[in-house]
């Protein structure tokens, strides 16, 4: 029989809290992360909130300038080719080695593989680019490509853990992570590994915000209690974040025989491109349709056996809108009627992060018995007629989540969690 | 052979001022320094040089650089590694203002060897 993965742990670093606990209350009561925020120091900017990273800070690109809270701890060593999610990695990846009961030595012999995902670092990268040219070439910090460029936490975290399984990072934009973590699936399912290291992690800078402000995709609303506002008929762009998510995967078998408690069972996934266009999604959200029905296909399961849905939705007008469309089609086309939630409304959007930060919050809705609510939905748009949007979270205990995510270029991922019998 | 010029797209900030990097070296570090461009005396340079590589070891020694014999060794006893070593060559450069050759920077083992490196290059520096 093929092997079953398994979450046996998760860490967090997000807007809304960097440990279980916090994450937890914040979903349970829908409390956002948002802070005002001056990006470049430009008050003029139309940009005003973030979901801030509380306690880190990255003042320059020289890591002795760096600080985070003191129950993490970051190795010397590592820090020198880290960019600032490398160092929220970091935290997330103990977290989550820690609620797994692992340590350092139980990483090495070859059956713990490592897939990771982020945008590289822009921060990180400007100032080095700026340094070779200002030098014409002549002088570069030696760290500066393996702390920028996309990779640099496989880069980093494969050779601070001593792994030597499979090692990855996939870039898809906002639906990096969830690439990861299907692919991480495969490695077990496939008895490549027994067990897998997923690790999503983005920068919280104004260079990798405010660029989306250039393609008109962020949200100009200066409240942070409204400004994201997934499938509200007022949403106007996201609200950027940052942070890091780590996820452990193990085989179920593996799991047992450790004795470890399993978390959530990850039973299906797929993907499917829109072939549509560069940075819209497609009107009718036909790429996403088509990944979640075959996530519910590889996990062998009808749509009206999902209880929860966590939605990509970002809070754009054409996002949000095609979401809905496929959501329709996948579901209530289906008689189906699961409740959903886009979780964007309270951490915002963390792009390559997102798909594993979601992934972490459905095992959490799976082991903990409840289903986060549709924060700041006030007026549902009128595509979402049909969508069971809960406007607080619930105390129910769904037996199946969907987690979507959706990229540039019309990349859609969805996976299927399932609790554990 | 016909030489090509490949285009670069961006031009910005000057290079980093080398002095301003030392602000992350102990107060002490920072006064020898200091030291050394008021009286040029190149023995004021030791304590700056065991700052620098305190400052880039991978692992931090569990004794202080300066309680070490000299004849201990960069890579084997102290553990840096290759990109370490690059990294204090780069300091060292822009603090100093010379250039390091890949040939020089295998000629130094120890902590020795490195003190007298660098009294040897900054002592040829134009204006001394």
């Amino acid at each position: 029989m093929m092997p079953l993965p398994v979450i046996t742990g998760v860490g967090f670093i997000t807007s809304i809290g960097h440990d279980r606990a916090t994450v937890l209350r914040h979903l349970r009561e829908l409390r956002h992360g948002f802070e005002t925020v001056e990006f470049f120091g430009n008050p003029d900017l139309p940009v005003k909130v973030a979901g801030t990273i509380k306690g880190f800070a990255f003042p320059t690109t020289n890591w002795r300038d760096w600080s985070w809270p003191d129950q993490f701890s970051v190795d010397r060593e590592l820090l020198r080719g880290l960019a600032p999610h490398g160092v929220y990695a970091v935290c997330a990846l103990q977290q989550a080695l820690a609620e797994a009961g692992l340590d350092l030595a139980d990483l090495s012999d070859g059956t713990t593989g490592l897939f990771c995902a982020s945008a590289g670092s822009a921060f990180m990268l400007g100032p080095f680019l700026a340094q070779l040219h200002a030098t014409r070439g002549e002088r570069g910090n030696p760290m500066g490509i393996i702390s920028s460029i996309a990779g640099t936490l496989n880069f980093n975290l494969a050779a601070h853990y001593k792994i030597s399984g499979a090692v990855c990072g996939f870039v898809s934009a906002c639906a990096s992570s969830s690439h990861a973590l299907g692919y991480a699936m495969d490695e077990i399912r496939l008895g490549r590994q027994q067990r897998m290291l997923v690790v999503g992690a983005e920068d919280l800078t104004a260079e990798g915000i405010v660029s989306f402000s250039s393609l008109r995709a962020l949200s100009h609303n200066p409240d942070p209690n409204t400004a994201s506002r997934p499938f509200d008929r007022r949403r106007d762009g996201f609200v950027g974040t940052g942070g890091a998510v780590a996820i452990i995967l193990e085989d179920a078998a593996v799991a047992r025989q450790r004795g470890v408690h399993i978390q959530a069972e990850l039973i299906g996934w797929g993907q499917a491109g829109d072939g549509h266009s560069v940075a819209i999604s497609h009107p009718e959200g036909a790429g996403l349709r088509e990944a979640m029905r075959r996530s519910l296909a590889d996990a062998s399961v009808n749509a009206s056996e999902i209880s929860y849905v966590n939605a990509h939705a970002t809070s754009t007008p054409g996002g949000d809108r095609s979401e809905a469309l496929a959501l329709r089609a996948v579901f209530n086309a289906n008689g189906a009627t699961p409740r959903i939630s886009s979780t964007k409304a309270l951490t915002g959007h963390g792009l390559s992060l997102a798909g594993a930060m979601e992934a972490a919050f459905c095992t959490l809705a799976i082991a903990e018995n409840f289903i986060p609510g549709a924060a700041h939905l006030t007026e549902p748009d009128p595509e979402c007629e049909g969508l069971d949007l809960p406007r607080t979270s619930l105390e129910e205990s769904p037996r199946l989540a969907l987690n979507n995510s959706s990229g540039f270029g019309g990349s859609n991922v969805c996976h299927v969690l399932r609790r554990p019998a | 052979m016909k030489t090509s010029s490949l285009p670069a797209s961006v031009h910005s900030t000057p290079a980093p001022n080398p002095a301003e990097s030392l602000r992350h070296l102990p107060v002490s570090a920072r006064a020898a320094f200091a030291q050394f461009q008021d009286d040029g005396n190149l023995s004021s340079l030791d304590p700056v040089v065991l700052a620098i590589l305190e400052d880039f070891i991978p692992r931090r020694s569990a004794v202080p650089l300066a309680d070490l014999p000299g004849t201990t060794r960069l890579i084997e006893d102290l553990g840096f590694d290759s990109v370490a070593i690059t990294e204090v060559v780069f300091f060292t450069e822009d603090l100093f203002g010379f250039t390091i050759s890949n040939e020089e920077i295998i000629s130094v083992r120890t902590l020795d060897d490195l003190r007298s490196f660098i009294h040897r290059k900054v002592a040829l520096q134009p204006g001394r």
